[in-house]
């Protein structure tokens, strides 16, 4: 048996945007098993949440994920709308579904860009970031920010989008639509690609199902499980099928994220055509009651999951709050031995980690 | 509303969980609330293929033990430890230990997730 050492993978690393460590044992260069170290960013939101009034934590909840930021304060206001319940107006729920379609195209673009930079595609990197430089800027316009939108309100939404930006919005959509699909076809056919992708970091089907898994790693190992298909907001209006892939795999992972960037913009394109009329927001009468709630909903990462308690005061008793990545980082523990040291970059960045998201 | 909420006794946790593991269902997370003299822990779980939500629920005292789910679900690990350091939950038999140091580092708030008194006095009145 070689000798076996303990590598530190992270906190800083070039495929890990945000800190976390991997402690790897290794003997030579495979890895024998991994131990994750987290708590590098974590900022007590949940108990701050308990701390403020009710209407605060959306500015708090937004600032859980600087991604998926307009999804938390939507996923905020959702649970906190169940306490009551409140049925928020119809344009509001395509407003919701609007933005929160156009965070995933933003996402996937930036995965896909963070995955070409991590087997040297230095070029593929580039032109991902470069097409998504015009959702940010769509973003931008209909929001009033690039990353950190405030959109939701307890009630409905806080800002509308006229006829002009809506027919600018369509316009750039189908212009990313037809530059993904060009880069989209080199990800998935490339033989370097494939190369340092196919047959990494495996989970089957009853191992996604055991480990929890979420999102676009879930599905990735042919579970047809996606928050959207509850139909809330106005998914339940728009044509959806959850996309899926059996190889389970790290190829298997990027061609669902690839799909998913496609259906997120078709799924925006129908949710503009067919945007009702009316309020954007009706007013909570008094405080949330003493009632608990769950609300789940389908970010880019995967499933986030809201559990919030009333107790009829200005105050939550409780709110958690389950991060899409605090579910997939237990997976690593399995996927991670045996590879090569070389694979565990493309393994890591495949489950799209959010450190920000886990540690709240 | 929690729809389908069964509530249990901590010595009948393991069991229950594995009907859930048995069934091939999926675990989503765990909660615990501070009630004063008690901590409240609820467990979720996903029945798949589906979105159909589950949970267990049962009431603890703070001084007893209580059962790791891990060596059920690996996944429950970090929920767990979370549990255990930011409440205070003594949980029994974990897969992974971090020794209360998972999120909160050396010089951290001790406990922070539990209540205060002027919490647990303003949350028993109520309003509205």
């Amino acid at each position: 048996m070689a000798p076996r050492t303990i590598t530190p993978f992270g906190p800083q690393h070039p495929v890990l945007p945000e800190p976390v460590q991997l402690k790897l044992e290794l003997e030579d260069e495979r890895v024998v098993s991994v131990l994750p170290a987290i708590g590098y960013g974590h900022r007590g939101i949940e108990k701050a949440c308990e701390l403020n009034e009710y209407p605060k934590n959306i500015y708090l909840c937004e600032r859980i994920c600087g991604i998926c930021s307009a999804i938390h304060g939507m996923t905020y206001c959702d649970v906190v709308e169940k306490l009551w319940p409140l049925d928020i107006p119809p344009r509001a729920k395509y407003l919701r579904t609007i933005w929160a379609e156009m965070a995933r195209t933003h996402s996937h673009l930036l995965w896909l860009g963070l995955l070409a930079d991590a087997f040297g595609f230095e070029s593929m990197f580039m032109q991902y970031w470069r097409i998504r430089e015009k959702v940010l800027d769509i973003l931008e316009i209909t929001t009033g920010h690039r990353v950190t939108q405030s959109v939701s309100i307890v009630g409905g939404v806080r800002r509308d989008i006229d006829e002009d930006q809506k027919k600018h919005c369509i316009e750039v959509l189908k212009d990313v639509r037809k530059e993904a699909e060009a880069l989209n076809n080199v990800l998935v056919n490339d033989y370097t690609v494939k190369a340092r992708t196919v047959g990494k970091g495996v989970l089957s089907y009853d191992q996604a199902i055991a480990l929890g898994l979420c999102g676009p790693h879930l599905r990735a190992s042919g579970v047809k499980e996606d928050c959207r298909t509850q139909g809330y907001w106005a998914y339940g209006d728009l044509s959806f099928e959850p996309v899926i892939a059996t190889g389970g795999d790290s190829f298997s992972r990027a061609a669902v994220r690839a799909g998913e960037l496609y259906q997120a913009i078709d799924l925006q394109l129908e949710a503009f055509g067919k945007l009702p009329e009316g309020e954007l927001a009706v007013k909570p009468k008094g405080n949330p009651p003493a009632n608990e709630a769950v609300s789940r909903v389908e970010q880019p990462r995967g499933e986030v999951f809201y559990y919030a308690k009333g107790n009829g005061t200005r105050n939550l008793e409780r709110l958690r709050v389950r991060t899409p990545t605090y579910a997939n980082i237990p997976s690593l523990l399995v996927m991670l031995p045996g590879c090569e040291l070389a694979d565990v970059p493309i393994i890591v960045l495949s489950i799209d980690p959010c450190i920000s998201c886990t540690e709240r | 509303m929690i729809d389908k909420l069964k509530e249990i006794s901590k010595d009948q946790l393991l069991a229950e969980v594995k009907k859930y593991a048995d069934a091939k269902a999926r675990f989503v997370t765990g909660s615990a609330n501070d009630l004063g003299d008690k901590l409240e822990i609820t467990y979720f779980f996903n029945a798949s293929p589906g979105m159909d939500l589950s949970a267990l629920r049962f009431s603890v005292g703070k001084d007893e033990e209580v059962p790791s789910m891990t060596g059920i679900y690996l996944t429950a690990v970090l929920i767990e430890n979370e549990m255990k350091e930011l409440f205070g939950l003594k949980v029994k038999d974990l897969a992974i230990d971090f020794g209360g140091h998972m999120m909160l580092a050396q010089d951290s708030p001790v406990l922070p997730m539990l209540k205060t008194e002027e919490q647990l006095e303003a949350g028993k009145k109520g309003g509205n």
